[in-house]
């Protein structure tokens, strides 16, 4: 038990004691990741140029058998999920926090950030071993640690970094063995392809289970119709995932960037404005009978408007923790009427009340990651999680401006843009899977 | 050319160090550890040797409890091939640790040492130098750039008056500054397949080490407090102030 809080304690410290780094000089925050260009590189080219296609032959499609099942109910990181944590954490602290301005101001990541982020591997971790990933096991919990850590740097950033997770993430949990050979090699690839998993629909009171966009069956295949909104990255994406309604049901359909009749349209909003939003239209695309992912099946869709909302829940954590870590020194710091504001009452109990609730929303949403884990049934786990971190999430962004006083407000410092981030999670459908 | 590379778990860099009441060290219970610092950068060597064709192996060792394992996984996620763990509890001073590393290096008949400068938890800055003296090899402390060709080493390092470049034989010593490299951020994948390579788990010993005479540590202390200031307003105020302190 020890041990289990002593690793409790090493995450908090390493956000802590910022002054020690910067006197030692140990990590300057600027570019410290051996920036291979040869290796994973970037090019703004590969769009039109990449061709899916399968390399090797599935006799049946891969999938990760579930993680083991402790005895005993226990919501502690794994060691192994731990060094995955601190890894993941050390990542967003130093690349993503520094960055998250100018992406929120540019609309968009630098593509040197995001190749860094491919680099870091989250979506070689999902994916199973023989096909060329690291993943041994599936593990929601694991994925929802890693959202975590990387929304704790910065949420809109995260997201831009994950999204193509998304897609990896269904094929591997949905696909079938063609659809498995066909895409997933690219994503363990030195250069993953960008992909955006599209649910939301731009219209009032969206309800994922009742969607506008259609799928119609045609000669061989299907053809989809509509728009689908709020789509990260979905200019420069070589892959979507989309959800259609398909005889009267909503369904899965692999649909790749160069369809004729899609079309994209930047869709800049009050948050996530790193993430590079964009509207996606469906005009007759045509799309083969194997685009539809899981068979069309019910509980496949169920699980993927499931498990995404648990990825917000994970976003709406990792950024709330921002904020609390961001605000405890700034309210110790910062002097009025002669003393640091923490002595007084209104601030000191914000500030633990801030604190109570995001270790509310953390528990929540780990028990709804771990009954996903094990296999129980978790979707009234997942509604708690989800209505408490949206409104709970909020709140905090709200209160980290507030307790900053007219600061707050300025952009010189982060809370402003977590706060419109985080108005975000209690939004958005789709997007990531954990 | 096969290198032996030292790292240490110390408390994290980031952690606000506290002494313990009794004075007898500092606290370590439920503090976050890490990798020295300047043993990551040591590690960032090899592995950056290694990917220049200059190394062929690299085996990072240890010395301390189980939980130095963690240690040792950090390691061989950065890109170590193997790894030594010399499990032995409690305090090991720097001649302990260099005879042990030293055997080590012996036995593994590996061309180059590398360790950080120093630790970061008693900053003795011994260990690197000590292992050269007990095996008369070549040493090259304070690196800031270091290349392997043949069998020599052209190190430059960071001295006082500016920078020194040493040409050293191997097998040598060489123990890493601050500016030598960057440390890569492990990649999350790299982490998974560190659980995969082997740990080799020795003693004392298994490597006919004796332990060093004993420093004893007669007290640890915090640094003392800065008394708050005062507020003078005017010179004279200032002047007989400081008369008054014996200071001018």
């Amino acid at each position: 038990m020890q041990n289990v809080m002593g690793l409790g304690l090493r995450v908090l410290n390493r956000v802590a004691g910022l002054p020690v780094v910067d006197r030692l000089g140990l990590r300057p925050t600027t570019e410290r990741w051996i920036y291979q260009a040869s290796k994973t590189g970037f090019q703004a080219a590969t769009l039109a140029a990449r061709q899916f296609k399968a390399t090797q032959k599935l006799l049946k499609p891969a999938r990760l058998p579930r993680a083991a099942r402790p005895e005993l109910f226990d919501l502690t990181p794994t060691d192994d999920q731990q060094a995955l944590k601190e890894a993941a954490q050390s990542f967003a602290m130093e690349q993503l926090r520094a960055a998250g301005q100018q992406a929120d101001t540019d609309g968009k990541a630098s593509p040197e950030l995001l190749a860094q982020a491919a680099e870091l591997g989250v979506a070689i971790l999902g994916v199973p071993e023989e096909l060329g990933g690291a993943g041994s096991e599936r593990s929601v919990m694991t994925n929802v640690l890693m959202a975590e850590a990387l929304a704790q740097g910065d949420l809109g950033l995260a997201v831009a970094c994950l999204a193509p997770t998304a897609v990896s993430t269904a094929l591997v949990l949905w696909g079938d063995a063609d659809q498995q050979a066909r895409y997933l090699p690219a994503f363990v690839g030195e250069q993953p392809p960008v992909a955006a998993l599209a649910v939301m629909e731009p219209r009032p009171l969206f309800d994922p289970q009742q969607l506008d966009t259609t799928a119609t069956r045609s000669d061989g295949g299907f053809v989809l119709n509509g728009v689908k909104t709020l789509v990260p990255r979905a200019a420069e994406a070589e892959l979507f995932i989309v959800a259609a309604s398909l005889d009267g049901q909503p369904a899965l359909f692999i649909v790749e960037a160069g369809a004729a009749g899609l079309t994209t349209e930047a869709e800049p909003a009050m948050g996530l404005r790193a993430a590079s939003m964009a509207r996606l239209q469906l005009g007759n695309v045509s799309v083969p009978a194997t685009a539809l992912l899981g068979a069309g099946a019910a509980e496949v869709y169920d699980e993927c408007i499931a498990l995404s909302r648990l990825a917000w829940c994970a976003l709406a954590v990792g950024t709330s923790q921002a904020v609390l870590d961001y605000l405890i020194p700034y309210v110790n710091e910062r002097v009025a009427f002669g003393e640091p504001i923490s002595h007084r009452q209104a601030v000191a109990f914000a500030v633990s009340n801030v604190g109570i609730e995001l270790e509310g929303m953390r528990l929540l949403t780990y028990r709804a990651a771990s009954r996903a884990e094990q296999g129980q049934d978790y979707v009234r786990q997942v509604a708690l999680a989800r209505r408490l971190c949206a409104d709970k999430g909020m709140a905090i962004g709200s209160d980290g401006v507030q307790l900053l006083g007219g600061h707050g407000f300025t952009k010189e410092y982060p809370v402003e843009r977590w706060y419109r981030d985080l108005r975000a999670v209690g939004l958005m459908e789709g997007v990531l899977l954990v | 050319m096969k290198a032996l590379v030292s790292v240490k778990r110390v408390v994290d860099y980031n952690v606000r160090v506290q002494v313990k009441s009794d004075g007898s060290g500092v606290i370590t219970e439920g503090v976050k550890h890490s990798m020295n610092p300047f043993d990551e950068i040591a590690m960032e060597e090899a592995v950056r040797l290694k990917e220049k064709g200059k190394l062929t192996e690299i085996v990072a060792i240890t010395i301390g409890g189980a939980k130095n394992e963690e240690t040792l996984r950090s390691a061989l996620a950065f890109g170590a091939d193997r790894a030594i763990h010399i499990k032995e509890e409690g305090d090991v001073q720097p001649l302990t640790a260099a005879r042990a590393f030293a055997a080590a290096l012996k036995k593994e008949g590996a061309q180059v040492f590398f360790a950080g400068k120093q630790a970061i938890d008693d900053d003795a800055n011994q260990t690197g130098q000590m292992v050269a003296a007990l095996l008369d090899i070549a040493q090259a402390t304070f690196a800031s750039k270091v290349e392997l060709d043949g069998g020599k080493a052209v190190v430059t390092r960071e001295v006082d008056a500016g920078l020194e470049t040493l040409e050293v034989d191997l097998p040598a010593v060489i123990t890493t500054d601050l500016r030598l490299n960057e440390p890569r951020y492990l990649k999350l994948p790299d982490i998974m397949k560190a659980k995969k390579k082997p740990i080799e788990t020795v003693t004392f010993a298994d490597l006919g080490v004796e332990k060093g005479a004993a420093l004893t540590i007669s007290k640890t202390s915090a640094p003392p407090k800065r008394s708050k200031g005062i507020m003078v307003k005017t010179v004279d105020e200032l002047v007989s102030a400081l008369k008054s302190k014996g200071l001018v």
